[in-house]
């Protein structure tokens, strides 16, 4: 009987372990066939060579790669794309959290309504919000009339740094609202109510008791945040203009009008590298004791 | 059981393959596609070319919409292919030249194409079809500015510090006419003195703008007076109410020339070779003139009423200056490299 009963959680758990596998082939399959063959393909075109006739020549070399980190404009490029992701995902982390903590902690009948304000930009196209950006940016546009009315002077927001941050910013900000909102959710509202019984001010009951429970939720929020950033394409292209170059436009322009497809490809893969390098070297800042 | 009901495996087989022929039969409509840019030009192809001259032939075309850059890479990486996707393609003449370089589209002829005998000396080619062309002209806002300039250089003038205006994706023609002013030479696209030329232009605050429409935007929003842009768009604005003039240059002015090409692996070249045709026919060509402002590529259609006068050239003539295809094909990606360090940097 005793062997009997050792053998049944084994079977059970191997029961469970084939029903899991069974269950989690056709989305493996699935992300397998559309996200790992091709991204296969492109790791193997990047080591290929260009030809401004044969387009890609067979070949196994490390010169596209030597090519990007060895010249100064590209190097260039992936700085201002980082440097646009960190400023995006620093200004959606400081608007998001009040927000977030506003609506989690709401229980007026106005949380749905503030709930769909906050999702109902993710309802219209990245691309028709930015044309709204460009007119309220351009030359003429909304900021310039208004500036021009108040101070005399223009203001010229459209083909600018701010321009596109912004418009990243205005993308990015639902995402990192609902995220951090959902994880206070989870939080307990009577552990603040417990912390400030005992003398601690809302202020310091946030910071010691509900900040680092959300933490991990919060360190999602920004890596979400900065995913989207290193990887936008419409914001760059249509509100900073042609002097204006970060990674995917430019991924694009290489891979279009230059034909270039292993160097285009190599660049794909310097920019999923670093984005994925950070991802997870972000995970160190978060201590070891609040990681989820 | 009774084979009364079966049906014979050679006889449906053999009816299947008979099927497509009967569809054939009762249409006895050919198909044709050809690769373009979209908007007007796609429009009026399919109301002045594809719609009266194409229908009544019995060829239906379907119209591939795309940007250049993907059509001339579709080519390349289908050159192989013994039946590719396109029967004509739509090319400016600097990448229409370049295919024809690598040996990637026929060879055209009077014999196939009987309107190619009209066509204007100096856009004939052996390769390339010429559809429609305009000169590139300095364009300036007469409101605010009276004593347009005359050349290229008059463009660093400090008086036009940041109210230059050019399109990003006319590169290529900008640095033709910065070559002609610079060497005299419009083929000397990559000469020093050329870039030296087109930096100095970009020092004095040259505005990149993404798309042509945008130049004609920004003419009349007022963020700049004074532009280069092909004479078509100018006939274009001054239509839509933009206060813009053009003024040719005294070095000479680049031709853009807009045209077609057959792919070797055209899967239907005798209608390709009607579509060429019926393009240069002078119908068609009136109305591109009209529509969009470029000239005819072909000698027998004459421009009357006011259309003529918008595109009548000056007198006396100005120098036009064709480029050499054979050389300017060749530096397009050196070019659109050195334009994306140097001048978007």
């Amino acid at each position: 009987m005793e062997a009997v009963a050792a053998k049944l959680p084994v079977a059970y758990g191997e029961r469970q372990a084939r029903a899991a596998t069974a269950f989690l082939s056709p989305a493996l399959l699935v992300v397998s066939i559309m996200l790992v063959a091709p991204l296969l393909l492109v790791i193997r075109f990047s080591l290929n060579r260009y030809d401004p006739q044969e387009l890609m020549i067979e070949a196994f070399t490390g010169a596209n790669y030597l090519r990007f980190v060895s010249d100064p404009f590209y190097v260039a490029v992936l700085r201002t794309t980082l440097g646009v992701a960190f400023a995006t995902t620093v200004i959606c982390l400081l608007l998001g959290l009040p927000m977030a903590y506003r609506l989690a902690r709401m229980t007026s009948r106005w949380k749905t309504f503030c709930m769909l304000c906050i999702v109902l930009p993710l309802f219209v196209s990245s691309v028709v919000r930015m044309v709204g950006w460009m007119i309220l940016f351009a030359h003429g546009g909304v900021i310039d009339n208004l500036a021009r009315w108040v101070t005399g002077n223009g203001l010229e927001l459209m083909f600018t740094p701010f321009a596109v941050v912004m418009g990243i910013v205005s993308v990015n900000l639902p995402y990192v609202v609902l995220t951090v909102q959902s994880t206070i959710e989870t939080i307990d509202p009577r552990v603040e109510e417990a912390a400030q019984s005992l003398g601690a001010a809302p202020g310091r009951s946030f910071w010691r008791v509900v900040w680092p429970l959300a933490l991990p939720g919060i360190a999602i929020a920004g890596i979400l945040c900065f995913i989207l950033a290193m990887n936008a394409y419409a914001t760059p292209y249509l509100l900073g203009g042609p002097r204006f170059q970060m990674m995917a436009p430019l991924i694009y322009q290489v891979f279009t009008n230059n034909n270039d497809w292993p160097f285009a490809s190599a660049m794909a893969i310097i920019l999923m590298a670093t984005t994925l390098v950070l991802t997870a070297g972000s995970s160190l800042l978060i201590p070891r004791r609040y990681r989820g | 059981m009774s084979d009364a009901f079966r049906l014979p495996r050679r006889a449906l087989l053999g009816g299947a393959a008979a099927l497509p022929l009967l569809g054939r039969g009762a249409s006895a409509e050919e198909t044709m596609v050809i690769a373009t840019w979209g908007g007007d030009y796609a429009n009026l192809l399919k109301a002045n070319v594809e719609e009266p001259l194409m229908k009544p032939q019995q060829i239906a075309v379907t119209q591939d919409i795309n940007d250049e850059d993907p059509r001339v890479a579709k080519m390349y990486a289908s050159r192989r292919l013994p039946r590719g996707a396109d029967d004509v393609i739509s090319l400016q003449a600097v990448r229409g030249h370049e295919v024809g370089a690598a040996g990637l589209v026929e060879a055209i002829d009077v014999a196939n194409v009987p309107n190619l005998a009209h066509v204007l000396p100096n856009l004939k080619s052996p390769f390339y079809a010429p559809h429609i062309w305009s000169p590139q002209v300095i364009i300036y806002n007469p409101d605010k500015v009276k004593e347009p300039p005359k050349t290229f250089t008059d463009l660093l003038d400090p008086k036009y510090k940041g109210r230059v205006g050019v399109g990003d994706i006319n590169y290529f023609y900008i640095m033709m006419a910065a070559a002609l002013a610079a060497t005299g030479d419009v083929n000397k696209v990559d000469a020093p003195e050329t870039k030296a030329l087109a930096l100095k232009l970009n020092a004095n605050g040259l505005r990149l703008y993404p798309s042509t429409d945008s130049i004609g935007a920004g003419i009349k929003s007022g963020e700049i007076d004074v532009g280069i842009m092909w004479l078509a768009r100018v006939i274009m604005w001054q239509n839509a109410g933009i206060p813009v003039k053009a003024q040719f240059q005294t070095e000479g002015s680049v031709l853009y020339i807009s045209g077609m090409v057959v792919p070797k692996n055209a899967p239907n070249k005798p209608a390709a070779w009607k579509y060429l045709n019926a393009m240069l026919e002078p119908s068609a060509q009136t109305r591109f003139a009209e529509r969009m402002g470029y000239l005819p590529t072909v000698d027998n259609c004459k421009l009357t009423g006011k259309v003529g006068e918008q595109l009548a050239l000056p007198d006396p003539a100005p120098k036009l200056a064709p480029p050499n295809y054979d050389i300017t094909g060749t530096l397009q990606g050196p070019l659109s490299e050195w334009w994306k360090k140097n001048m978007q940097a």
